[in-house]
């Protein structure tokens, strides 16, 4: 579902990406770990065509990013690390403005508040103005707007940064559910015991690199801890 | 349309945008106002003029009922000239408000009463009254800025801009975006002007006109705006640059082209015709009289056949050196209207370059204020003047006397209609402009990168 194959990006001398081979399943949740500047959200831009590769591809469905970005970015959902809505406007408000900039049409209230209700907004929230909510309370909203899209994958940028334990733990869930359904989700953290316990698989990047990739059920997390230390040299 | 609620929604929730279309419309409808209160002012000003002309020539009636000659009536009797404003002159009060459009003539030299405190400038050096066409082509590029300067950069500083783009549909909501922004930008124009215009009477096609016209100023410049919000700057450089461009566009680059203009086709002040024609009247006393009547008859036959000057004063001597005067700088009167006219040329081909000119140029001319529309009242005034002669030297070089009732038969001047005329060019150019303009801009949206630029 979302492939990349040989993706490499380049800034000058500097080498952000390197070769990057990855494949992301329907129904896995992959989580790219890594130190600021390992290339994490360098790959997050390069399947939202943000920016474009130096070599190699990023696909997704089968469709490469760079020959149809408008088309890739229909069965795509992206939730970054600081969730931005309009804050003059609601949270029912701003989901019926992005669910309809995402699926081209508007979705009735009705279906706009079971939404809220599925990703565990609370009722008495819904009616009020966006500026006035928690960081966790409008990803719930980006995540309403990515299950209105009803998408094949996810890409999340570091989005349990800045989210106390039980509103992390509330986002894992979701993000379990998503996947359960089929979805195929990419999401990159610092966040050891998220990804340990959230992910399928888990890989390490270091320097622009993918210097490891396993099964997150493989290893234990003081293992996983060890692993991660060592590829950044503590 | 439910995308244009939305739209509306985050501008009608955003007090600034309110407040600034709420104060659009304010200052337009004030400049609308304005612009018919004068043009009504100027209509009851010259519907006075009839009954106190009436009254000037019952009194001079009664004060020279049985002349000997017409020399004294000749010489204190004025008439009024006027120039009506024009349906639309509301609009675009232009040289209206500097120029002079009530004028007292008698049959004494003409260019002296002309240009006795006339002055004229090109289109490029006026930013006049407070109408319409000052709101639009002053005023309205700095509300296209508030609205539009910060519509990338607001996203962007605000971290929504990557979830924007993130979206299949980005490109249509730019578009939308932009264009509720505009349509309410040219309501808060159009609405207050439709509403003088219908209240003025202004013909369909004049009032279409000048839609069209601040159709494509606006476009210009909400073409220029989005092609600088559409970069990595932040929402203050954005503003800072627009301002220096609207300075540029609109004040700086124009007095400027002024300025070489002037020195380019230099003029001479219509004060400095009068004054020449002065000295030659002044100086035609120190002339033998038979020396001033040669010269007169020769260029005027038809009265050469007149009586013999009597001793002393005769107002056949004198009426004729005052036309003398006027001939005698005829040559310079053809040489300051071509002067001017180049000017005007000038400035029109500068339209192609400053929409601002081209914008004021046009509206100008479709609202008859213009230095064309001056020309042609000077032109009427000019026909009429000959008129009043030709009335008084039938009496004067044929020796016939005038009385009351000769008062009866004095000529009356009739107004030039209005030329409702549509400059077709610079209306064509304009909309070239604004249209390169704006594509141009929304092409940039294409181009929009989350990952540079805050």
């Amino acid at each position: 579902m979302l492939e990349a194959i040989g993706l490499t990006k380049l800034y000058g001398q500097h080498t952000a990406l390197d070769r990057l081979d990855l494949k992301v399943n329907p129904g896995e949740i992959f989580c790219l770990l890594g130190a600021n500047g390992a290339g994490k959200t360098t790959t997050i831009n390069l399947f939202l065509n943000f920016i474009a590769p130096s070599a190699g591809t990023a696909r997704i469905n089968g469709v490469d990013v760079a020959r149809d970005p408008l088309g890739t970015k229909q069965d795509v959902a992206y939730i970054p690390e600081q969730v931005s809505l309009y804050g003059t406007l609601s949270g029912v408000e701003n989901l019926r403005y992005f669910s309809a900039l995402a699926l081209n049409r508007h979705l009735p209230r009705p279906r706009l508040l079971e939404l809220l209700e599925q990703v565990g907004l609370d009722t008495h929230a819904i009616d009020k103005p966006v500026s006035a909510y928690s960081k966790g309370m409008r990803q719930k909203v980006w995540i309403a707007v990515a299950l209105a899209k009803e998408v094949k994958a996810l890409l999340l940028d570091e989005p349990t940064s800045g989210l106390d334990p039980h509103a992390a733990n509330e986002f894992s869930g979701l993000l379990t559910r998503a996947s359960q359904s089929g979805v195929a989700v990419l999401t990159t953290t610092h966040d050891l015991f998220h990804a340990k316990h959230t992910g399928t698989r888990i890989g390490i990047m270091k320097r622009g690199r993918l210097v490891e990739s396993l099964d997150s059920a493989q290893i234990s997390d003081v293992d996983l801890q060890k692993l991660y230390l060592a590829h950044m040299g503590a | 349309m439910k995308w244009l609620i939305f739209e509306w929604r985050l501008i009608a929730r955003s007090r600034l945008s309110v407040a600034a279309l709420l104060l659009l419309l304010l200052l337009t409808s004030l400049a609308v106002w304005s612009g018919l209160h004068e043009t009504a002012r100027q209509r009851d000003t010259i519907a006075r003029l009839a009954p106190l002309h009436q009254q000037d020539v019952a009194a001079l009636a009664a004060r020279y009922p049985n002349s000997a000659d017409a020399g004294s009536p000749a010489y204190y009797t004025f008439y009024n000239t006027w120039d009506p404003p024009s349906q639309a002159a509301f609009l675009a009060l232009g040289l209206r408000d500097v120029a002079p459009y009530v004028l007292r003539v008698r049959a004494l030299g003409l260019q002296a009463q002309l240009y006795e405190g006339e002055s004229f400038n090109p289109e490029v050096a006026l930013p006049g009254r407070f109408d319409f066409a000052f709101v639009l082509i002053y005023l309205t590029p700095l509300f296209a800025i508030a609205l539009l300067h910060d519509v990338v950069s607001a996203e962007r500083e605000s971290g929504r801009l990557r979830l924007l783009q993130a979206m299949p549909s980005t490109r249509q909501l730019w578009r939308r975006r932009i264009g509720l922004r505009y349509a309410l930008l040219l309501a808060c124009l159009v609405v207050p002007a439709v509403v003088g215009a219908v209240s003025s009477q202004t013909l369909p096609a004049v009032v279409l006109a000048v839609l069209a016209v601040s159709a494509a100023y606006l476009a210009f410049w909400v073409g220029v705006t989005v092609l600088v919000a559409t970069s990595t700057w932040r929402s203050v450089a954005n503003a800072t640059a627009l301002m220096g461009v609207w300075a540029a566009l609109v004040l700086v680059l124009p007095t400027l082209a002024n300025m070489v203009l002037v020195r380019a086709i230099p003029v001479h002040q219509g004060v400095d015709l009068m004054l020449k024609q002065r000295q030659v009247v002044h100086g035609a006393w120190e002339v033998p009289r038979e020396e001033t009547m040669g010269k007169f008859y020769a260029g005027h036959p038809a009265w050469k056949d007149s009586a013999p000057l009597p001793a002393g004063f005769h107002y056949k001597w004198y009426f004729a050196f005052h036309q003398l005067g006027d001939e005698s700088v005829a040559d310079q009167v053809r040489e300051y209207r071509d002067g001017l006219l180049a000017r005007q040329d000038w400035s029109d081909r500068l339209g192609w370059i400053l929409p601002g000119v081209a914008a004021q140029s046009v509206l100008h001319r479709l609202a008859d204020t213009d230095l064309p529309a001056q020309l042609a009242y000077q032109d009427r005034i000019a026909a009429f003047h000959g008129d009043v002669r030709r009335f008084y030297y039938g009496y004067l070089f044929n020796g016939r006397p005038f009385g009351t009732a000769d008062f009866a038969k004095l000529p009356a001047f009739t107004p030039r209609p209005a030329a409702m005329t549509v400059p077709w060019t610079g209306l064509l150019v304009l909309l070239a402009v604004a249209a390169l303009t704006l594509g141009a801009g929304m092409m940039r949206f294409a181009r929009i990168n989350p990952e540079r630029g805050g």
